[in-house]
């Protein structure tokens, strides 16, 4: 198991973003559903050693990401590409690669040649030299998600990964997430539910910090079958019933 | 992942079923594409014991080699002045410097990719001190030079380090804070303008804010507290939605 | 773009040019490589090319893009033969493959001839020197196999090899002397 999280919560302020979830994911690709707020990014922040949990266990990598060396250690077989992430535009997509490479400590003997495999991994082979500030928003994506896998990372987080990519990329975008989840953990938190029928082996739907389904994309299917609910595909309709169901409890206890 | 790429597996058909010309690509491209480190990042690399953090340094802006000549040229404006007129230049010039300098250590990788930097193995804190030392020593190293070289009493040209750092502290503080450098730079211009000034008032002349003793104590007291604000803000738990 | 304009873009410091330089040209020099040289070594010997070619753009005269290509091949092949040590022996393979065009049958089989001359010149098939030579550098087998399957030593095998190294060198140098400069 690459990641263990047992009741984890977080805090800020008075809001819970994450209110107890507890999951674990081995090899293989994990998708991360939900509406926005539902608390996937902080889940996936703690996940990255990014944001410390108010409470609750984490085990990452096997791992425990409270101590500096093991922190450490998990940063360096970790991959992660943030929501949001901003780009020093005058460097090109080969800097930008080699310097969160070199940041992850790995021997730089083996940085130029994994520099150069993610690069032509995620198609921008004839724009390594090319300074980020010419680059579109789904070109400046797919330099991010570079600088995720360049390490060879056993856990990679994805948050929002296809985010301005076209059909085309994203196509071959969950082929490389099945190609890493033989190896390793991928976890990819989206909004758009076909990403995650196209690639995921199992499915967590998360809403209001809280974990409301947890299986396959299949389980999730048949969640919507017969049940009305709103969507154009029978994942969308899994999806949509499972949260009606889910937030309907919700209101009925209180 | 665009159409027309011919590489990534796509080279199946394509000359001698066992030679793999991805690698061969891949092996070219990595010459091609990487920066070779130069001889001050080969060095860096073998005092600091880290390959992340000797790239860290040497991509820091303001210890590029322009911006370095261009303080240099300040510097040695300030040498020539004080000759000319006799007023220390260089003593107010150089805290000023700094600054800006050291408002432009919170650069790049760090600024605006700060959530991505949080989650390297290289510590974004390590990084910053690292990069605030080495942009202030070598600030201070020059100053010390050119106030030397413009011949000012001994109590001048050492006088300007404490509020140096002082003024330094303030330009970081504001620049973390705000996750500008920018309003880094703005805050310790201001704050050091500021001081002279007031200095000045009191006592009547410009060097009172390098020269005075009683000085002392506060600036360190102040830049103490700076820096506690700079490792208050540069706290993992920055959660924000 | 044509061959000419890539070479001239990539002179320029232009890697996009270069790529497509490679996706265009890699196969065939991998081919021809791959009559000469096992696997390994052939990518290896591409990736030297492809980097010289990158250093050395600006030296290029438009003309037979093909051939100024396989000519730095060719170098780099021997280039990394000498380096090796023990491969050398494969050089007047090597030699051999580099016709002045490709399909030259005259100059073919004048190296085939001047090969098979060589390879005689170690004694009857099934001697020591022969059958070493045979194994490990026709059929690519490592010296530890090498060894086992002749029954000797490791050490053995090697001084074998060294030995009809030599004596193919002494029959190579009897080569018309126009030739000599292409080998080593």
């Amino acid at each position: 198991m690459n990641v263990e999280v047992t009741d984890l919560t977080r805090k800020f302020g008075r809001t819970r973003a994450v209110a107890g979830v507890t999951l674990e994911a081995g090899p293989g690709v994990f998708g991360l559903l939900g509406p926005n707020g539902a608390g996937k990014t902080s889940l996936l922040r703690m996940m990255a050693t990014v944001l410390p949990p108010t409470s609750g266990a984490l085990r990452l990598l096997g791992r425990d990401p409270g101590g500096y060396g093991p922190r450490r250690e998990i940063r360096r077989r970790l991959g992660y590409l943030p929501q949001q992430l901003g780009y020093y535009p005058g460097f090109t997509v080969a800097d930008f690669v080699e310097y969160f490479a070199l940041l992850k400590d790995m021997p730089p003997r083996q940085v130029p040649r994994a520099v150069a495999g993610a690069i032509e991994d995620v198609g921008l082979g004839d724009k390594a030299r090319v300074k980020l500030r010419t680059l579109s928003g789904g070109m400046l994506r797919r330099v991010g998600i570079a600088q995720a896998i360049v390490n060879e990372p056993e856990l990679l987080l994805l948050d929002e990964p296809t985010a301005g990519l076209d059909p085309e990329q994203r196509v071959a975008f969950r082929t490389l997430l099945r190609e890493f989840g033989q190896r390793a953990t991928v976890i990819v938190s989206t909004h758009l539910v076909e990403d995650v029928a196209a690639a995921c082996t199992e499915v967590a739907l998360m809403d209001a910090g809280r974990i409301v389904f947890h299986g396959t994309p299949a389980e999730l299917t048949a969640r919507g079958e017969g049940s009305g609910a709103a969507g154009d595909a029978p994942l969308e309709r899994g999806y949509s019933a499972v949260l009606a169901a889910a937030r309907s409890t919700v209101a009925a206890r209180s | 992942m665009n159409g027309d790429d011919l590489l990534t597996g796509r080279y199946d058909n394509a000359g001698p079923h066992d030679v793999d010309l991805n690698r061969v690509w891949l092996g070219v491209a990595a010459q091609v594409w990487c920066r070779r480190p130069g001889p001050v990042e080969r060095a860096a690399r073998r005092l600091l014991r880290s390959p992340g953090l000797a790239r860290a340094l040497v991509t820091t802006p303001s210890l590029l080699l322009g911006w370095v000549i261009a303080t240099a040229v300040v510097l040695i404006a300030g040498a020539g002045f004080t000759l000319g007129t006799g007023q220390p230049w260089v003593a107010l010039l150089a805290p000023a410097v700094a600054a800006v300098g050291i408002a432009y250590a919170y650069g790049p990788g760090i600024d605006p990719s700060w959530e991505l930097s949080q989650s390297m193995a290289v510590g974004d804190r390590m990084v910053l001190l690292v990069r605030a030392l080495t942009v202030f020593g070598l600030n201070a190293a020059l100053g010390l030079a050119a106030s030397a070289a413009s011949g000012a009493a001994a109590a001048v040209t050492f006088g300007w380090l404490v509020p140096m750092t002082a003024v330094c502290a303030l330009a970081l503080a504001a620049a973390t804070v705000t996750r500008s450098a920018n309003v880094g730079v703005a805050a310790g211009l201001a704050g050091w303008v500021i001081t002279i000034l007031a200095d000045q008032t009191a006592e009547g002349r410009y060097t009172a804010a390098v020269t005075d003793p009683s000085l002392v104590l506060p600036y360190l007291a102040f830049a103490a507290c700076c820096v506690a604000v700079v490792l208050f803000a540069t706290r993992t738990p920055r959660g924000t939605q | 773009m044509d061959d000419d304009a890539l070479i001239a873009a990539v002179a320029r410091g232009d890697d996009v040019a270069l790529r497509e330089l490679f996706q265009r040209h890699a196969p065939w020099l991998a081919a021809r490589l791959r009559g000469v040289l096992p696997a390994a070594e052939v990518e290896d010997v591409l990736q030297e090319t492809f980097l010289a070619v990158w250093r050395g753009a600006g030296r290029y005269r438009p003309g037979s893009a093909g051939g100024w290509l396989w000519g730095i091949a060719r170098r780099q092949a021997a280039l990394w033969l000498r380096r090796r040590g023990p491969a050398e022996l494969l050089l007047p393979a090597v030699v051999a493959a580099d016709g002045q065009d490709p399909g030259d049958p005259a100059e073919e089989a004048l190296s085939r001839a001047e090969l098979a001359r060589a390879v005689s010149a170690l004694g009857p098939e099934g001697g020591s020197a022969r059958e070493t030579w045979r194994l490990m550098y026709v059929e690519d087998k490592p010296v530890a196999e090498v060894a086992e399957l002749m029954g000797v030593s490791a050490g053995t095998v090697k001084s074998r090899a060294h030995r009809a190294r030599r004596l193919m060198r002494a029959a190579l140098r009897h080569r018309a002397p126009a030739r000599q400069g292409g080998g080593r």
